[in-house]
């Protein structure tokens, strides 16, 4: 996945428009507050998204992304971290 | 030495070049910027007429509300040049009505110049909108990581200097 450039200068051609799935359960997940899974990190997020909670994955497991207005344009990848903080762990025998 | 808008332009310098020490004007810029005051290339910075550097200075405070660059169209290939006998206020008055219908479109490339304080503030706010959404990009800014997938074990000096939420260079 790479990360949204720009909304409409993105390395993407014009005449394709944005990369998006459509995802058909998107109606009842607005309706039922349920949870769409879903591994389509690159997949832009519409205006008609919002309000919707994903769980987007990580490589491991599914992350709750919960869509608002302002991360229109963006991707979803961009809101599941894939890398986890360094924390040095003491060894146990030295 | 001429300053503009407050930044200084040393004097021995190529225009072309002195131009770019303002923050957002690269050679690019610099070079439309030389075209646009009719600044030659091998022009100096103390050979800058004093009108060039008003015009400068006054295009620079805001590019936006600078009026439109005049445009004369070329004549065509198959061109006829009118009688000598037609004056010439007949002739201007014919392009004047010749012009008089068409809007002019402002297609200025530097009408939306953004230069010093206005660009550095727009970067701090691409940031902190990256930060209020939650984004990969936000959060890599606030831990002065490097934000495009570049190696961490080593170096990533420049992100560790420069990336953080309120940027400031």
């Amino acid at each position: 996945m790479r990360p949204t450039l720009s909304l409409l200068k993105s390395g993407r051609s014009a005449w394709k428009g944005p990369y998006f799935v459509p995802f058909a359960n998107l109606r009842e997940a607005l309706a039922n507050h349920t949870p769409i899974y879903t591994q389509a990190r690159a997949c832009t997020i519409l205006p008609n998204f919002v309000g919707v909670r994903f769980m987007v994955h990580n490589g491991r497991d599914y992350l709750p992304v919960l869509v608002t207005q302002d991360m229109v344009g963006h991707k979803l990848g961009e809101f599941s971290f894939t890398k986890k903080r360094f924390t040095y762990k003491a060894s146990k025998n030295k | 030495m001429v300053h503009i808008l407050g930044i200084n332009l040393p004097d021995n310098q190529l225009a072309r070049f002195a131009f770019t020490h303002i923050y957002g004007v690269g050679h690019h810029t610099a070079h439309r910027l030389c075209a646009r005051l009719q600044i030659h290339d091998k022009c100096k910075v103390k050979d800058l007429s004093p009108f060039q550097v008003t015009s400068l200075a006054s295009f620079l405070s805001s590019p936006g509300t600078a009026p439109p660059l005049p445009k004369y169209p070329l004549a065509t290939l198959n061109h006829v040049p009118p009688p000598t006998t037609v004056s010439t206020q007949e002739l201007q008055a014919t392009f004047l009505e010749a012009q008089k219908g068409k809007t002019i479109k402002n297609t200025d490339p530097l009408k939306n110049l953004k230069i010093e304080s206005e660009l550095r503030r727009e970067v701090r706010e691409n940031i902190a909108h990256q930060r209020m959404i939650g984004s990969y990009v936000g959060r890599r800014h606030a831990m002065h990581l490097p934000v495009r997938g570049q190696n961490t074990q080593n170096n990533a000096k420049t992100a560790k200097k420069l990336n953080r939420l309120d940027r400031h260079s």
